[in-house]
């Protein structure tokens, strides 16, 4: 019904007021919801892809150079967001080639998904921003947002109906330029020998005495 | 009995010979057998179960979100516009042409060689003097044609408020100005301009003029009929810039912040005579052949291969890369 404007409206009060047996018919008036996946607010990207256009102020020479990166997106896959899960937390923290050659032997639809939206992202990143080796790239994120939700119906016995839910997801993804961390996961990386003997020092000398001074 | 027995044995050994290897195969293979065997053990026996359970879901068309329109064939586009009902649309052969500008320079400058090197002194230099006043009746011609629709038009005035609009033009490029770009330079210079300035930060400077701008060529000519005269004029900028181009990230891309460089640059400015509010705007810049190339940039790219399908096309591929060849750099960069 957010369709139907101040002249829809009038039109059906005309029609009242002249006779009770002139028939309306609804397809006349807009009645379903707009979204289309073009547009920024209703395709449930937010603001991804708008990170791309952000313009960063030059840097002097004695800094460190900021690594560029670029974010992309796949939208509305006609793919359960929760299978596709899995695929996404597998890339993360990979270089591109190394993303690519993985998801090469999986036997998943999404894998396809993804690794030709890495490699779109790829040549995105030298074509328009300034990347110069394109294997010097590494997927710095990569997870997965729901996408439009198309309901359908099964029949149940006794005229029931049950519902049917056609799901679709979008896949993000960022490219940084660089090599990848060594721990992509840092706070639950595994210590080394050391690491854990300076924390137990530390838990060690934490100790206090309850209730003294 | 045994005679039956060895009938039996040398059929089988017949059997043996006719197939030798597909019987014994598992046993002669040691390899692994890679091939999955799959059993499908809680299939019913009774197709019909199949149909009705699939019976039981209602189909619905889901939309098909990354469809490509471009890829769809001629009678895919049909069958879609006849589901919605949309009519086709109706083809439409005129098109409006509003000529603002002309599509180049018309009998253009030619820089003497060695320019903005050579001393005016030496015999190169003064040889190049001579020629300019030989070159120059044309030029005059025009100007008379300029002045006979501006009257107050000076050609040494001119070539102080060309410089104006050249500063004005790189001003506003580099602030990606493009509302105000359109009044100061012509159609035909703006998508050179605009070209590959996106994500990138400019920082440019004009430091001075090294020699006061002069007007060193004038031509006019006339476009459909005989009253509608565009004019050109070719002023020579000799001055120090400082150019740096920053990437989206920051970092430096190409020149130097630092460097003041020594620029001479022949301008072309083009102005719509016969248009009472006609502006000189910047149209073009002459590079000679004479100029050494530029020196590539430093970033490794791949070199692009350009597609040839079909002879037609083929053709037009050239056209539009010879425009692309003519491409005027930002700065003609001497010394």
């Amino acid at each position: 019904m957010f369709g139907l404007g101040i002249s829809g409206i009038k039109v059906i009060a005309d029609a009242l007021k002249l006779s009770e047996r002139v028939v309306i018919t609804y397809s006349q008036f807009h009645s379903g919801r707009i979204d289309y996946a073009w547009t920024r607010e209703k395709n449930g990207c937010g603001k991804w892809l708008h990170y791309n256009k952000k313009i960063y102020p030059p840097q002097t020479p004695d800094e460190e150079p900021r690594s560029a990166f670029v974010c992309h997106v796949k939208r509305n896959i006609k793919y359960s967001p929760w299978k596709m899960w899995y695929i996404a937390c597998l890339v993360r923290g990979l270089t591109v080639e190394e993303a690519v050659k993985q998801l090469t032997f999986i036997n998943k639809k999404g894998a396809g998904i993804a690794k030709d939206t890495i490699l779109e992202a790829q040549e995105l990143a030298v074509s328009q921003h300034n990347v110069e080796y394109k294997t010097n790239l590494w997927v710095a994120e990569s997870f997965v947002g729901k996408g439009h939700v198309v309901k359908g119906f099964r029949r149940h016995a006794r005229a029931r109906f049950g519902k049917v839910e056609y799901f679709h997801c979008h896949y993000f993804v960022r490219l940084e330029e660089g090599t990848p961390p060594e721990h992509y996961y840092y706070h639950t990386r595994p210590l080394t020998g050391t690491e854990m003997l300076d924390n137990w020092l530390q838990e060690m000398r934490n100790r206090r005495i309850f209730g003294g001074l | 009995m045994a005679t039956v027995k060895s009938v039996v044995m040398s059929g089988a050994m017949n059997f043996l010979k006719m197939n030798p290897l597909n019987l014994l195969a598992p046993c002669v293979n040691t390899g692994v057998n890679l091939q999955f065997v799959r059993y499908r053990r809680a299939k019913h026996w009774n197709p019909k179960f199949k149909r009705l359970r699939a019976q039981k879901v209602i189909k619905i068309d889901l939309p098909r979100f990354n469809e490509d329109p471009n890829e769809l064939s001629e009678e895919e586009v049909r069958t879609k516009m006849k589901e919605r009902g949309v009519l086709p649309p109706r083809p439409w052969m005129e098109q409006p042409v509003h000529i603002s500008c002309t599509g180049g320079i018309f009998e253009p400058y030619v820089p003497p060689e060695g320019d903005g090197k050579k001393s005016a002194i030496s015999t190169s230099g003064a040889k190049q003097t001579i020629e300019f006043f030989e070159k120059k009746s044309k030029s005059v011609m025009a100007v008379r044609k300029i002045r006979t629709f501006d009257e107050d038009f000076n050609r040494h005035a001119f070539a102080e408020s060309a410089q104006d609009i050249y500063i004005k033009a790189h001003t506003y490029m580099i602030n990606k100005d493009k509302y105000k770009l359109r009044e100061v330079v012509t159609e035909r210079a703006y998508p050179e301009i605009m070209h590959n300035i996106k994500n990138t930060t400019i920082h440019w400077k004009f430091i001075q003029s090294l020699e006061p701008p002069r007007v060193v060529h004038a031509r006019c000519t006339d476009i459909i009929t005989k009253d509608n005269i565009f004019a050109q004029l070719t002023v020579r900028f000799h001055s120090q810039q400082v150019l740096a181009i920053y990437d989206r990230f920051g970092r430096l891309m190409h020149g130097s912040e630092i460097l003041a460089k020594d620029v001479l640059e022949y301008v072309v400015f083009e102005k719509h005579l016969s248009n009472q509010y006609g502006l000189w705007r910047l149209h073009d810049k002459i590079i000679p052949d004479w100029m050494p190339p530029r020196e590539p940039g430093l970033k490794t790219f791949v070199r692009q291969e350009i597609p040839v399908s079909t002879e037609i096309e083929s053709e037009s591929e050239v056209a539009v890369v010879d425009n692309e060849k003519s491409k005027t750099p930002e700065t003609v960069n001497v010394q």
